[in-house]
C-alpha cells in the first residue's frame, strides 16, 4: 500500500462534497475513479495533492500523514497530477514546461545559475535530456520548442502528463485526460497510461468513458454525491447494482 | 569634446543608469508575476542608509552603498513575508502603502532631518576624483579635466552595475530558478502543484528587487549629494512602474528602454516638464489600451532574432527536429 485515504471528508460551507471516503492505491496499478459530474472526483485529487485540506479524516502516503503538507512538498514526496482544466505555463515552450516539472528533483540555485558552474551545466544538460525523453514518451517531441499555449488541445493534455511525469512520481493522478479527445487520440492515451504503469508508477485515473475505464483499470472506485458507493475490479463494478442505479438514465454524466 | 562632457549631460546619463537599475528592480518582481510598487520605498531606505552611514559614521562609500542594499533587503524581509502572500492588485496597494509609510517615517525622524532632507552627502565623483589624484591623474588625461574624468568614472561604475544586473537577469531566465519564476508568473497554482516552492521564490524575487532598488537609491544619494522625502514619494513609485509599462515588463530590455526614454523625455521637452505627471498618466492609459505588453515583448525579440539571424533560426529548428526524431 502506497497511498491510503482514511475516512476522508470535505465540506464546502454546508455542502459535503466528500464524506467518509476510504480506499488505497497500490504500487504499479491503474486505479480508476468514476462518478457523475459533481460527485467529488476532482476534489479528491485536490485533497491528495494538498491543494485543499480535508475537513475530516487522514491521507497517508508511505506510512506518513500528508495532511497539511504543501502541494510542492507532496509533489516532491512522489505524487504528481494533471488538471481537469488544462493549466500549462502558456508562455513557456513545451520543453520548458517539462523542465519545470523536474524542479523538485534538481538543485541548482541562484549563484550556480549565474556563473554556470560545471555542476550547473551538467544538471541543465540532464534536465534537458530527461525532459526531451518525457516529451518523446508522451509522443509530442516534435513540438518541444513550441509555446505550450499555442499547442492543439490534445497535445496540451499530453504535455500536462509529461510535466507531471518529469517529477518522477510514484503515483500520478490524471484528471479526465481524455476529455475533448477524438477516438484515435483516446486510443493513444490509453496506450500511454498503460506505458506509465509499466514504468512502475501507480496511476489514478478519472474518466467518464466507461468502456475505456473497464479495459484499462485494474480496480475502480465509484463515487456518487461525495460517497463511495463501490470499489472493485471492472467486472464486479459493472455488475454492481448500486453502480448501475447511479448511472441509470445518466449516460456518462 | 568639452561640449559633450558638460556636467549636465553627464548627470543625465547617470540618472538614466540609476533609473535602469530601478527598471531592473521592478522587472525582478514582475518576473514572478508580482506587481510590487514598493521600489520607491526600498530606494529611499537604501539612499538614507548609505547617506547617513557615510555622513554621520564616516563609512567609506564602497561599504555604505552595499549597506544601503542590505538595509532595503532587511526591510523587504519584514514586509515581504506577509506581502508576498497577497495577490495581484492587493500586493500593489499594500506595497504602495508601504512606500508611503516609509516616506512619512523619514519625514518625521530627527536623524533623517525631516522634510529638509540630507545635504552635503559625500559625492561619489569626489571620492573617485581623490583616487584619481592619488594615481597621478590630478591634472586630467589628455583634454579631459579631472572632474570630467571622475564623472566619467562614476558613469563607468554605474554602467558596470547595470551590465552585471542585465547579465544576471539573462542568465537567470535560462536557469532552473528562472524557469521556476516564469512558471509562477504564468500560473502560480500550477507551479506550486508541479513542485515549485512558490512562496519561497516569490519572496526571493521580492528580496532581489528590494536589494537592487536599495543599491540604486544609495548610488543616487551619492550622485545628487542631496536627498529628501519628496524624492521618494508616490510619484517615484509610479515612474518606476512606468518604466516597465512603457518598455515592457516581460523581458529585461523592456524596463531598460522605458527607463531610458522616460529619463530623456523630460530633459528633451523642458517646456512640458511641468506637465510631467499628466504625460505619465497619458502614457499609462495609452499603453494599457494599445500595447499592454509594452514596447518590447518576447514576441518582438523573436521577430528581431529571426530577421537578424535567419540562418541561426533555421539551424535551431533543425536541432529541435533532430532531437525530436
Ligand atoms: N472550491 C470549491 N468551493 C466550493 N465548492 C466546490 C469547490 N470545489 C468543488 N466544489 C463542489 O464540490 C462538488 C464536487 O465537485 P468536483 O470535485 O469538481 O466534482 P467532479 O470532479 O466529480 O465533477 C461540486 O458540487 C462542486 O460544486
Ligand atoms: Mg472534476
Amino acid at each position: 500500500m502506497m497511498l491510503a485515504l482514511k475516512q476522508v471528508g470535505k465540506n464546502f460551507g454546508g455542502l459535503a462534497a466528500l464524506a467518509g471516503i476510504s480506499f488505497e492505491v497500490h504500487g504499479g496499478e491503474i486505479l480508476g475513479i468514476i462518478g457523475p459530474n459533481g460527485a467529488g472526483k476532482t476534489t479528491l485529487f485536490n485533497l491528495i495533492t494538498g491543494v485543499m485540506s480535508p475537513s475530516q479524516g487522514d491521507i497517508v502516503f508511505r506510512e506518513k500523514s500528508i495532511v497539511g503538507t504543501r502541494p510542492h512538498q507532496i509533489t516532491q514526496l512522489g505524487i504528481a497530477r494533471t488538471f481537469q482544466n488544462i493549466r500549462l505555463f502558456g508562455n513557456l515552450s513545451a520543453l520548458e514546461n517539462v523542465m519545470v516539472g523536474m524542479h523538485c528533483r534538481t538543485q541548482a540555485g541562484l549563484w550556480q545559475g549565474l556563473w554556470r558552474t560545471g555542476k550547473q551545466r551538467q544538471e541543465e544538460a540532464d534536465i534537458r535530456e530527461k525532459a526531451l525523453a518525457m516529451l518523446a514518451l508522451t509522443g509530442i517531441a516534435d513540438v518541444s520548442q513550441a509555446l505550450a499555449g499555442s499547442l492543439p488541445y490534445g497535445k496540451q493534455r499530453r504535455l500536462e502528463i509529461a510535466r507531471a511525469l518529469a517529477a518522477d512520481p510514484e503515483i500520478i493522478l490524471l484528471d479526465e485526460p481524455a476529455a475533448g479527445m477524438n477516438e484515435s487520440e483516446t486510443d493513444d492515451l490509453k496506450q500511454l497510461v498503460a506505458r506509465i504503469r509499466d514504468l512502475g508508477k501507480a496511476v489514478v485515473l478519472i474518466e467518464h468513458d466507461i468502456q475505456l475505464m473497464m479495459t484499462l483499470c485494474d480496480r475502480i472506485v465509484v463515487l456518487n454525491f461525495g460517497q463511495k458507493i463501490a470499489e472493485g475490479d471492472p467486472a464486479s463494478i459493472q455488475a454492481n447494482p448500486a453502480v448501475i442505479e447511479a448511472y441509470l438514465g445518466k449516460e456518462e454524466g | 569634446m568639452d561640449q559633450w562632457l558638460n556636467p549636465y549631460y553627464l548627470q543625465i546619463v547617470m540618472f538614466m543608469l540609476i533609473n535602469a537599475m530601478l527598471g531592473i528592480s521592478i522587472y525582478f518582481t514582475l518576473a514572478t508575476g508580482q506587481l510590487s510598487l514598493g521600489n520607491a520605498g526600498f530606494m529611499s531606505v537604501g539612499a538614507y542608509t548609505s547617506a547617513l552611514l557615510s555622513l554621520k559614521a564616516g563609512l567609506p562609500l564602497y561599504l555604505s552603498i552595499p549597506a544601503g542594499g542590505v538595509a532595503a533587503c532587511v526591510l523587504a524581509a519584514v514586509i515581504g513575508i506577509p506581502a508576498t502572500r497577497l495577490q495581484g492588485i492587493y500586493l500593489a496597494i499594500a506595497t504602495l502603502g508601504f512606500g508611503e509609510v516609509v516616506r512619512v517615517i523619514i519625514l518625521n525622524m530627527k536623524v533623517t532631518n525631516g522634510a529638509l532632507g540630507l545635504s552635503g552627502i559625500p559625492a561619489l565623483s569626489v571620492q573617485i576624483g581623490k583616487q584619481l589624484n592619488s594615481l597621478g591623474l590630478g591634472s586630467g588625461l589628455g583634454g579631459i579635466t579631472v572632474q570630467q574624468l571622475s564623472n566619467l568614472s562614476v558613469i563607468g561604475l554605474l554602467a558596470l552595475v547595470v551590465i552585471f544586473l542585465v547579465f544576471f537577469a539573462l542568465r537567470l531566465r535560462h536557469s532552473r530558478l528562472g524557469r521556476a519564476f516564469a512558471a509562477i508568473k504564468d500560473d502560480e497554482h500550477a507551479a506550486e502543484v508541479t513542485g515549485v516552492d512558490t512562496v519561497r521564490y516569490k519572496l526571493l524575487a521580492f528580496f532581489m528587487s528590494a536589494f537592487v532598488a536599495g543599491i540604486a537609491g544609495a548610488l543616487a544619494a551619492h550622485i545628487t549629494f542631496y536627498i529628501g522625502p519628496k524624492d521618494f514619494s508616490y510619484h517615484r513609485a509610479v515612474e518606476i512602474l512606468l518604466f516597465a509599462v512603457l518598455g515592457g515588463g516581460n523581458v529585461i530590455w523592456g524596463p531598460l528602454l522605458g527607463a531610458g526614454i522616460l529619463t530623456l523625455l523630460p530633459e528633451l521637452l523642458r517646456t512640458v516638464a511641468d506637465y510631467r505627471e499628466m504625460i505619465y498618466g497619458g502614457i499609462l492609459v495609452i499603453m494599457m489600451i494599445f500595447r499592454p505588453q509594452g514596447l518590447i515583448s518576447e514576441e518582438t525579440l523573436r521577430l528581431w532574432r529571426s530577421k537578424l539571424f535567419p540562418a541561426a533560426k533555421t539551424e535551431q529548428e533543425a536541432v529541435a527536429r533532430r532531437s525530436a526524431g
